[in-house]
């Protein structure tokens, strides 16, 4: 005598002292398109996972870690200024108006002889808007009046936080900021 | 049980296990959201001491207004008809009074004393009709059921008011300290990048975590999260684009040129980036979301969540790091650069959304059309053989409803009009059951098809 019995994954046929059980070699089961679209969503988050490395390296690059020379430099301060004598006016302040000209002051002395420095000002934006160097602190010594420079196309400085920065450079890239001020151009 | 009270099918089955652990995440979600909500408003006003603190904190009670009217307004609809209405007018109400309060926080705290009420008015209708485009645009990407246009709205007034009210504190005050530690230039440009990827995609998602958590019956796959989450981004790029307007404005108007700077505002983020910025980056989270809704493993689901946010993050992060290596010339050629940055940039993005998309239209609707069958051949006239092609193609529904406004005027486009959306709503039912990812009881079903059976007897054959 000879049966079969059916169940969804598999036939199993039965003789005489013997049951022999066949199962498929190709599953049955419909593949589900949801997972052609899972894995392309993981696709697409490994491509993701690589920029946010890169952006980590990006920032580790410029942001070197274990950078603390632990030279610091002086800002004297940030005063009215005036182009046309090219000397500062009036007292250290925090705040300008837009049209008011104003530079900062920086004291080189005291920063080892031997290391790339230069001294900036970003405007609100983050445009470099005066610059002096990068030199040696020692080549650097006269320039020490760091000016905010009215961008070209512009009648007056634009409204926001200015930020100075002293920085010390290694292969060009700054590294390190070895002074910072921050100051307010009002609307 | 009388089926005529209910606009929807009647409540989900009693015994599941998976209704009140979802709602109970997305109690845990929203109370998440008002505490950072609060905390964030009373830091910003004690320490910063800034205009957007003192708005974040005044425009607190237009938060809650906004909230509160939303919770009812969306639950509104899962009421019977009697009691719908009222929930509608207080919805209504407190939506219409936090939107004012929060315009009028706007405008005094911030944009009066930069710009002026006037140009903040006229920056915010600038927007209107470009983002109003962008979500009619998102909204039909659904081919197959749309929708419903109040959980759209709710997804953009989200992104507008909640999420960028979320973000403020934390952004300024990771931009403070990173200001005053890092050395300026690409490695801080890299930390505020990461900082606007992860903080705004966190507070933009958190609005499509929730839907997808409370509103799980319009939340059917990776199509509508794409929807919900394109919706987000675009409510958060128009209140961007206002603040950025009005702030270039009156940064660049003493210097002659304010409507310029706004006007140019206006372009690269309501025209070229309307698609193209926060609306890809959101949709992303919702790609993910709608994925998971369909997994069976946990684990996959899980993986297909964070897959998307870290899409998102990854996208936004691009952008705001790396727009700086692609400068625009002041030259004519500028205005080219202008657009090919953005598509090289952002486009690759966008693309893969679409592509996303198209393949979770083709997905949906295959399984439509294999339900739409199988429900033809039960005989019970809900759906019939010879319908099938026409409810499978959203142009020849089109051309159905067209010759039924040709018929019987504006009344019976409508009516042929609801009964293709209850078909495709039960066929879409019996997808989810056969798949096993839904908790409504088999009665819901059946209520469908009692309504639709209703329907066809109003429809002129």
């Amino acid at each position: 005598m000879r049966s079969v019995a059916f169940d969804q994954t598999s036939v199993t046929l039965t003789t005489r002292g013997q049951s022999i059980r066949l199962s498929p070699c190709v599953t049955t089961e419909a593949y589900d398109q949801i997972l052609t679209l899972y894995r392309t969503l993981l696709v697409f988050a490994t491509v993701a996972g690589v920029i946010l490395a890169v952006g980590l390296v990006e920032f580790v690059y410029f942001e070197p870690p274990g950078q603390t020379s632990g030279a610091r430099a002086r800002i004297v301060g940030v005063f009215e200024y005036d182009p046309a004598s090219g000397q500062l006016v009036g007292s250290d302040r925090a705040s300008f108006t837009r049209n008011q000209a104003f530079a900062a002051k920086v004291s080189w002395l005291g920063l080892p002889g031997d290391i790339t420095v230069d001294a900036r000002w970003y405007d609100t934006f983050g445009n470099v808007v005066g610059r002096v160097g990068p030199s040696t602190p020692s080549k650097l010594g006269d320039n020490s009046i760091v000016p905010v420079v009215v961008p070209p196309g512009l009648h007056h400085n634009l409204p926001g936080h200015y930020t100075f920065v002293v920085e010390r450079l290694q292969n060009g890239v700054p590294v390190e900021v070895l002074a910072r001020r921050i100051v307010l151009v009002e609307r | 049980m009388s089926t005529n009270t209910y606009t929807t099918p009647p409540a989900a089955n009693p015994h599941s296990r998976l209704r009140p652990l979802r709602y109970g995440i997305a109690i845990a979600v929203a109370a998440v959201v008002v505490v950072a909500l609060i905390a964030s408003s009373l830091l910003n006003y004690v320490y910063l001491d800034s205009i957007p603190g003192r708005t974040s904190l005044y425009g607190l009670l237009a938060v809650a207004l906004i909230a509160l009217g939303t919770y009812i307004g969306v639950r509104a609809f899962t009421r019977d008809r009697a009691s719908r209405r009222k929930h509608l007018i207080r919805a209504g109400v407190l939506l219409g009074l936090g939107t004012l309060l929060w315009l009028l926080v706007i405008d005094v705290f911030v944009f009066t004393q930069s710009a002026g009420p006037g140009v903040a008015a006229l920056c915010a209708l600038a927007c209107l009709p470009t983002t109003a485009f962008g979500l009619l645009v998102v909204r039909r990407m659904d081919r197959n059921e749309k929708e419903p246009w109040r959980l759209v709205l709710v997804a953009a007034a989200w992104g507008a008011i909640v999420a960028t009210s979320l973000v403020i504190w934390g952004e300024t005050l990771w931009d403070q300290t990173t200001q005053r530690l890092l050395v300026p230039g690409p490695g801080l440009d890299a930390a505020s990048a990461f900082s606007a990827g992860l903080l705004e995609e966190l507070a933009k998602g958190t609005a499509v975590v929730l839907l997808f958590l409370v509103m799980r019956n319009d939340f059917d796959d990776v199509v509508d999260g794409i929807v919900y989450g394109a919706a987000v981004g675009l409510g958060f790029n128009f209140m961007e684009s206002v603040a950025y307007m009005t702030n270039l404005f009156a940064v660049f108007n003493p210097e002659g040129f304010g409507w310029y700077a706004a006007g140019f505002q206006w372009y690269g983020r309501q025209v070229l980036g309307l698609f193209f910025g926060h609306a890809t980056y959101t949709a992303f989270i919702g790609a993910g979301l709608g994925v998971a809704r369909q997994l069976p493993k946990k684990r996959q689901k899980a993986f297909a969540i964070i897959s998307g946010f870290l899409i998102a993050i990854a996208a936004h992060f691009s952008w705001d790091a790396w727009v700086t290596f692609f400068p625009i010339d002041s030259t004519l050629f500028g205005l080219v650069e202008i657009h090919l940055r953005t598509l090289i940039m952002t486009g690759p993005f966008t693309a893969a959304v679409i592509a996303l998309l198209l393949f979770g239209i083709r997905y949906e609707a295959m399984g439509l059309v294999d339900q739409m069958q199988k429900e033809a051949a039960t005989g019970s006239g809900t759906i019939l053989p010879e319908e099938i092609p026409i409810l499978a193609s959203p142009w020849r529904r089109l051309k159905q409803r067209l010759a039924a406004f040709r018929r019987g005027g504006l009344p019976a486009y409508f009516k042929v009009a609801r009964l293709q959306s209850a078909q495709l709503d039960l066929a879409m039912e019996r997808w989810h059951r056969e798949r096993q990812e839904i908790d409504a009881p088999l009665e819901a079903e059946e209520a469908l098809r009692q309504r639709l059976i209703e329907l066809r007897h109003w429809v002129p054959a």
